[in-house]
């Protein structure tokens, strides 16, 4: 395979789809909802920023507090790239099907690819360069967005950090890997079809079910194999009222009668045992899922803080860490799938192209 | 330049080209006759390096196809059948980015572009390749074969979508290429269209080669057979007499005309017994086989 002849057809595929109709549209309008999202995203920070410097005033004016050991929590600009995520994972995806769904099947019932192959080219330096010119076009598209939505955070003056510059940098390269995805479905459902009508059909089913349909029934999954939850056990002592923090700072432990209760102990540990096992038959469905995974790591680059994310398909869990390091070791699966996934269909479609009838 | 040997494909369990045995001299321009379903756009996939053969070789410029496509698909142009392009490009891009796999410089392709270009008459058109007709795709596939001055072309039903005056074009077209030496392959079902530019012929009908040499010894090969019996047509202005001669099998008369099967040509013993009889012949000549009845009849085999 030499590289110059994967590099002329890559050339060709990127230009055809930056001047694609249909990927101005969907680009122009993924952009103007990421600027949106991300000026949602800086609104909300803007409020943390300010609750959190209102506590920070209160801290050295009142230190004898109601909450000694209490610390407010600074709010991190990532906050604002979790907003992006959320509209990233629909329109990040229908642009990546709309550049894939007839890459293949457009060149055969235009005849073209027969034409193409008469040249010296082979067939796999054709399609590594169709993949490579989409990845250019979705890589282009994801440089356009993380570039509006940088720009966006001068002009509202938040500067980032080095480490917050690096943590946006992976979210990037995270949401490259949710539309590396799709497209990579895309265009193995073009080169199995005949005709882009089909292949668009078998695009969106797959879409629709390792979008939608996989998580639920993940979900669904784990109600029934799990059994009913454990009871909570007769409380022998009233609760003390939890504390509470307007900014989602920490609090720290104090006494608590639950800890001494030997029944509440086992009860504990039966709850555990209980969440532990529905978020293994969660994950084991979820970990099929772009959009799970997608989610899963953005929480982890954005807000590796939190503990807790709730979703359209249920809470994602990542547990709270020390930082981004730690938080992106916990999803490791989570990582791997986001590349296994389209390793997988690239493959398929590799494979199928290769033994193409061309007549 | 060309040839094959036991050369096979089978798709699915049905044998498209059967053990085709083909040699095309340097220099010929070859018509591959047959009709629809014979194999021959199979058999020029497997020439051209776009699909591997079952069974068998084929060589071009003594370059194992199979082996090294290529290396083949460099000395060679092809014009598929139902030629197809990028219909958001020009001719002029369309016909670039091929010309980009030839490793040639910049100037090189431009020239060769420009060149070809005016040699299909589609210089100066602007439009992009989806909205060309029929026609003008068909010139541009003959461009795009030609793009790296091949040795040997590949024609696919040339003139299928062509109009007169495009199709006279690719005739004289491809007597230029004749002429400057390059081997021509054309394959068509049409005989009018081979007859016109090609001096040998090779007829395939169900994958098999039936037949292969020049139009006139494929035809006679294929004709009917008659034993070794020699039909002479006979036509004189008054009634034609009692025709005595002992090479003479049988005749079917007509009025003044007949056909006479004889043992051998005896045109000229025919030929003095009207004359002195004082009969006036009108026509007095060998019944060669029909070359298009004689095709016809193999493609409704």
């Amino acid at each position: 395979m030499a590289f110059d002849r994967v590099l002329n057809v890559a050339r060709k595929e990127f230009s055809d789809h930056i001047t694609s109709r249909r990927f101005i549209i969907v680009l122009a309008l993924f952009l103007v909802i990421s600027a949106v999202s991300i000026h949602e995203g800086i609104e909300v920070y803007n409020a943390q920023l300010d609750t959190y410097n209102e506590q920070l005033q209160q801290m050295t004016t009142e230190i004898e507090g109601p909450y000694p050991g209490w610390m407010p929590e600074k709010p991190s600009i990532m906050l604002v790239f979790l907003f992006m995520m959320s509209y990233m994972s629909a329109l990040g995806s229908i642009l990546a099907l709309a550049i894939g769904f007839d890459l293949v099947s457009k060149e055969k019932e235009s005849r073209s690819l027969k034409s193409l192959l008469s040249h010296p080219v082979y067939r796999d330096e054709i399609i590594n360069g169709k993949v490579l010119g989409g990845v250019g076009a979705l890589g282009f598209a994801m440089a356009l967005a993380l570039a509006v939505s940088l720009a966006m955070l001068l002009v509202f003056s938040v500067v980032p950090t080095l480490d917050e510059f690096a943590a946006i940098l992976i979210f990037g390269a995270a949401s490259l890997g949710f539309l590396l995805a799709y497209f990579a479905v895309a265009i193995t459902m073009s080169t199995v079809a005949k005709e882009s009508g089909s292949a668009l059909i078998y695009t969106l089913v797959i879409f629709a079910v390792v979008s939608t349909l996989l998580p639920i029934l993940g979900t669904m999954a784990a109600d029934v194999f799990s059994g009913d939850p454990p009871e909570p056990p007769e409380m022998v002592a009233p609760m003390p009222t939890p504390a509470q923090s307007s900014g989602g700072g920490y609090v720290t432990a104090s006494d608590d009668p639950r800890e001494t209760d030997p029944a509440w102990r086992d009860y504990e540990e039966a709850r555990k045992a209980y969440t532990e096992k529905r978020r293994f038959i969660s994950d084991v469905s979820s970990i099929l899922s772009p959009q799970m995974n997608y989610m899963v790591v953005s929480m982890a680059v954005t807000n590796p803080g939190s503990s807790t994310m709730y979703t359209a398909y249920g809470a994602l869990q990542v547990e709270p860490g020390g930082g981004l390091a730690d938080a992106l070791g916990q999803v490791w699966m989570n990582i791997a799938a986001l590349i296994v996934f389209p390793a997988v269909f690239f493959g398929a479609t590799y494979v199928k192209f290769m033994r193409m009838d061309i007549r | 330049m060309i040839r094959t040997e036991n050369l096979t494909k089978v798709y699915n369990g049905k044998t498209a080209v059967d053990g085709l045995d083909l040699e095309v001299e340097e220099g010929e321009v070859f018509g591959f006759l047959g009709p629809n379903g014979a194999g021959k756009s199979t058999t020029i996939l497997m020439l051209t390096g776009m699909i591997e053969p079952t069974g068998g070789r084929c060589l071009v410029d003594g370059i194992e196809v199979a082996k090294d496509p290529l290396k083949v698909k460099e000395i060679i142009g092809y014009l598929p059948e139902d030629v197809g392009f990028y219909g958001n490009m020009t001719g002029e891009q369309n016909l670039g980015y091929f010309a980009r796999f030839y490793g040639t410089t910049a100037k090189e392709r431009k020239e060769r572009i420009a060149e070809m270009l005016e040699l299909v008459h589609l210089d100066g058109v602007t439009q992009k390749a989806g909205e060309y007709s029929r026609g003008m795709k068909q010139r541009l596939g003959l461009a795009q074969a030609m793009i790296n001055d091949p040795k040997v072309l590949f024609l696919d039903e040339p003139t299928a979508n062509l109009d007169p005056e495009g199709a006279r074009e690719y005739r004289d077209l491809v007597e230029r290429l004749a002429g400057e030496g390059k081997t021509v392959f054309v394959s068509s079902q049409i005989l009018s269209e081979v007859r016109a530019v090609c001096r040998t012929v090779g007829l395939l009908a169900k994958g098999k080669l039936v037949a292969q040499g020049t139009l006139d010894g494929v035809a006679r090969t294929l004709a009917p057979s008659d034993g070794d019996a020699v039909r002479i047509v006979v036509e004189t202005r008054e009634h034609l007499p009692d025709l005595e001669d002992p090479a003479i099998i049988d005749i079917e008369r007509n009025g003044t005309r007949a056909i006479v099967r004889a043992k051998a040509d005896i045109r000229d013993q025919l030929a003095e017994t009207l004359f002195s009889q004082g009969l006036h012949v009108r026509e007095m000549r060998i019944e060669e086989p029909d070359i298009e009845d004689v095709f016809m009849a193999v493609y409704r085999r």
